[in-house]
C-alpha cells in the first residue's frame, strides 16, 4: 500500500434540524494514497459531496476520525482550521465561485493574499506561469463575468493550486461545462496533479470522468459500496464492471 | 512582508463594485454630517457671539464692598427722623492689596479698580444725570474703549473725560469741548471731552470715563467702589470668583454668570435641543448604514462562503464589513464637512446675519468622530452575520 495521506475511520454524519435527524454517512472507512487521483461516485443523495466536504474540513462529522498527514481533524472547530485549509487544501467546485469584484489574476492570488498579504514579485510571476500553463494568461486582467465557463473553471483550478496545497478537493468540476470543455478541464487537472504531486479527490456522477482516476469509490446510501482500483485492473475492465451491475448493499 | 490587510482590500472592492449602494449611503452620511456640523457651528457661533456681546466688553467678575447695596437699617424701628433711612457704605478701602492678590492669579487676565458714582451735566439749560466711572488704563482696556472710539482719543489725561456716544449726541458734545461736571454734593469740576466712544449697549453709551484719581476725589471716595476683572476663560469666572471669595467677608465677588442666569439657562437649553437633534441624526445615519451593509452581507454570501472555504477566518470576514463601515463613515463625513461649510458660507451671505459660525477644529472633528464611530458600530451587525456564515451552506446551496 502506498503512503496514505488521508485516512477516514468510522466516519458518521447526521444532519440535525430541530427534532428531525437525517443520517447521511454511516460509518465510512477510507484510505487515500498520496499523489493519487480518487473519484467518489454514486447516485444523488448517496453522501459523496458530504464526504468530500467533511474531508475538506468544511463540515464537521458527527463522529469518527479524519486523519490528514497523521493528525486527526475531526471534531475540531472549523474556524480554527481556516489556516490549515488555506495552506494545505485547494477546492474546485461545480460553480466556479470566483469573486466578481476581482480580476482573474487577483482571484487566483486570493488564497495567498489571505495567507500572507499582498504577494511579492516571485509569487506573481509563478502565478503568471501557472496561468500560461493552464491557458488563461490572456484573460488575467478580465473579470469573471467577462470570460467563458471553461475559462472560469480554469481560473478556479489555478486558484486551488496557488498556495501549492497537498490535496485538492473537487466537487463536480466539469458538471457545469459542455463535454468538450469538461474533457479538457479534466485532462488539465490530471496533468497538474501529476506535475505538482498533489492528491486529487473528486466527486463526479460522470462515469467517463471517474474512469480517469486511479481509484473509484462508489457510495450508495451513505455507505461505501465498492472500490475499483483502476491502476491494477485497467479502465476497460472497470468500465465493464460498472456497466454490468448496479451496486447493492 | 507587509502586514496582511487583505480584508481592507476586499472591503474597498466590495464598496467599489456596489457603486450605487455605496454612493447612496455616503450621500446619507454626508447629509447627516453636514446638518450636524452646520447646526453645531451655527449654535456655537451664535452662543459665542451672544456671550461676547454680554461679557466681551464688561467685567467677568466684580469685587464689591460686602454691603454696597443700600439696605434699610432696622426696618420698622426708624424713630429718629434725623438719621438717614439707608446706609450706603460703598467703598473698598484696602483695594490695592486685593488688586495685588488678584493680579497674581494666572487665570485672571485683567484687574481694574473702578470708582463710580452719579454725576450731573448742565448744558443748554438742561440737566442730565450721568454715571461717572473713574478708571485706570486697565479699565479702558476692559471696556474695550480703544476699539469703540468714534472721535478723539481713547486715552485719559488729567483734565479729560471720555463720553458715551448717546450722551454726547444728547448734549451735542464733540472732542475738545469743555463742560462742567457736578456731583451730588453740588461741587463742580471742569472737564474737556477727550473722545467719544460707542460700546454698542444702552447702558455703556451713557457712561462718562474719568481717570481713577480724579473720580475718587470728585466723588469723595477714599478707596474704590469696585475691582473689575476679566478672566482668560469666560466660563471659569464663577469658579474663580468663588475661589477668591473664600475667607473674605468684607468684600463680595459677583461673576457675570450670576448676573446673567437667564441668558445662560437659554443657552444651555438651546445646546441640549441641538444635542438632541444631533443625536437623532447620528442614530438615523447608523440605522441606514446597518441596514445597507446588512443587505450587502446577504448579497455577498457567496463571496464570503468561498473566502471562508479558502481560509478566511470568522474574524476576517467580520473585519471586511467593519472596514466598509469605517470607510463609508470617513468618506461620508469628509463630504459632509464640505457640505456643512458650504451651507455655512451660503447662510452667512444672507442679509441680517450678525453673528459668526464657529468653524473650529472641535466643531469639525466632533461630527466626523461620531459619524465614523457610528458607521463602524453599525457595521458590526452585518459583520456578525458574516462571521457566523458557514461556507458549506453557501457551497451546498449553489
Amino acid at each position: 500500500m502506498a503512503d496514505t495521506i488521508i485516512s477516514v475511520k468510522a466516519l458518521k454524519k447526521t444532519y440535525v434540524n430541530g427534532a428531525l435527524e437525517t443520517p447521511v454517512l454511516f460509518g465510512l472507512d477510507l484510505d487515500i494514497a498520496r499523489n493519487s487521483f480518487t473519484a467518489l461516485i454514486g447516485p444523488s443523495g448517496s453522501g459523496k459531496s458530504t464526504l468530500l466536504n467533511c474531508l475538506g474540513l468544511l463540515e464537521s462529522p458527527t463522529s469518527g476520525s479524519i486523519i490528514i498527514e497523521g493528525r486527526d481533524y475531526a471534531g475540531q472547530e472549523l474556524n480554527s482550521l481556516a489556516a490549515f485549509r488555506n495552506s494545505c487544501i485547494g477546492f474546485v467546485f461545480q460553480f466556479h465561485y470566483l469573486l466578481p469584484e476581482f480580476t482573474c489574476l487577483e482571484n487566483i492570488l486570493m488564497p495567498s493574499w489571505i495567507r500572507a498579504g499582498k504577494p511579492g514579485y516571485d509569487l506573481e510571476s509563478r502565478t503568471l506561469k501557472l496561468m500560461d500553463r493552464i491557458g488563461i494568461l490572456g484573460i488575467k486582467d478580465k473579470y469573471p463575468e467577462q470570460i467563458s465557463g471553461g475559462q472560469q473553471q480554469r481560473v478556479s483550478i489555478a486558484r486551488a493550486l496557488v498556495n501549492k496545497p497537498k490535496i485538492i478537493f473537487a466537487d463536480e468540476p466539469t458538471g457545469n461545462l459542455d463535454t468538450e470543455t469538461g474533457e479538457k478541464v479534466l485532462q488539465l487537472m490530471k496533468e497538474i496533479n501529476a506535475e505538482n504531486n498533489t492528491t486529487l479527490v473528486m466527486v463526479t456522477h460522470d462515469r467517463e470522468v471517474a474512469l480517469k482516476a486511479d481509484l473509484i469509490v462508489e457510495l450508495v446510501d451513505g455507505k461505501i459500496c465498492r472500490y475499483f482500483n483502476i491502476l491494477k485492473k485497467g479502465s476497460a475492465a472497470i468500465a465493464k464492471e460498472l456497466e454490468e451491475r448496479a451496486c447493492k448493499i | 512582508m507587509a502586514k496582511n490587510n487583505y480584508e481592507l482590500m476586499i472591503a474597498v472592492r466590495f464598496l467599489k463594485k456596489g457603486r450605487a449602494q455605496t454612493l447612496l449611503i455616503i450621500l446619507g452620511i454626508a447629509m447627516g454630517v453636514a446638518v450636524q456640523f452646520f447646526l453645531a457651528s451655527l449654535i456655537s457661533g451664535l452662543q459665542i457671539s451672544l456671550i461676547d456681546k454680554t461679557v466681551g466688553a464688561a467685567p467677568h467678575i466684580s469685587v464689591l464692598p460686602a454691603d454696597s447695596t443700600p439696605e434699610q437699617l432696622s426696618p420698622g424701628v426708624n424713630k429718629d427722623s434725623r438719621k438717614p433711612l439707608y446706609s450706603e457704605k460703598s467703598e473698598i478701602i484696602a483695594w490695592q492689596q486685593y488688586a495685588i492678590d488678584l493680579k497674581a492669579d494666572p487665570l485672571i487676565s485683567l484687574v481694574a479698580p473702578v470708582a463710580s458714582g452719579p454725576g450731573f451735566i448742565e448744558r443748554g439749560g438742561i440737566t442730565v444725570p450721568v454715571v461717572l466711572k473713574g478708571v485706570t488704563a486697565e479699565g479702558l482696556q476692559l471696556y474695550k474703549v480703544k476699539n469703540s472710539i468714534k472721535e478723539g482719543t481713547s486715552e485719559l489725561a488729567g483734565d479729560t473725560a471720555l463720553f458715551g456716544k448717546k450722551l454726547a449726541d444728547k448734549l451735542a458734545l464733540s472732542s475738545g469741548d469743555k463742560i462742567f461736571l457736578r456731583n451730588n454734593r453740588g461741587e463742580q469740576i471742569f472737564v474737556r471731552v477727550g473722545g467719544v466712544f460707542d460700546l454698542g449697549s444702552a447702558a455703556g453709551d451713557e457712561l462718562v470715563f474719568l481717570s481713577l484719581d480724579r473720580a475718587r476725589s470728585f466723588l469723595g471716595i477714599n478707596g474704590v467702589s469696585a475691582i473689575e476683572m476679566q478672566v482668560k476663560n469666560v466660563f471659569s469666572a464663577e469658579k474663580t470668583a468663588r475661589r477668591h471669595a473664600r475667607g473674605l467677608d468684607r468684600v463680595k465677588f459677583v461673576s457675570w454668570q450670576e448676573k446673567n442666569r437667564e441668558l445662560l439657562q437659554a443657552l444651555s437649553s438651546q445646546s441640549s435641543s441641538s444635542n438632541t437633534i444631533q443625536f437623532f441624526v447620528i442614530l438615523s445615519i447608523s440605522l441606514g448604514i446597518a441596514s445597507v451593509l446588512g443587505i450587502a452581507a446577504v448579497q455577498k454570501q457567496r463571496q464570503l462562503g468561498i473566502l471562508k472555504a479558502m481560509g478566511t477566518t470568522n474574524k476576517s470576514a467580520a473585519k471586511i464589513f467593519i472596514f466598509q463601515g469605517f470607510i463609508l463613515g470617513l468618506i461620508g463625513s469628509f463630504l459632509g464637512i464640505l457640505g456643512g461649510l458650504a451651507l455655512g458660507v451660503m447662510f452667512m451671505s444672507l442679509p441680517n446675519i450678525n453673528f459668526g459660525f464657529d468653524f473650529s477644529a472641535g466643531m469639525l472633528l466632533t461630527p466626523v468622530f461620531f459619524a465614523v464611530l457610528a458607521s463602524t458600530i453599525a457595521s458590526t451587525i452585518p459583520a456578525r452575520s458574516a462571521a457566523g456564515l458557514s461556507p458549506i451552506e453557501v457551497i451546498r446551496n449553489g
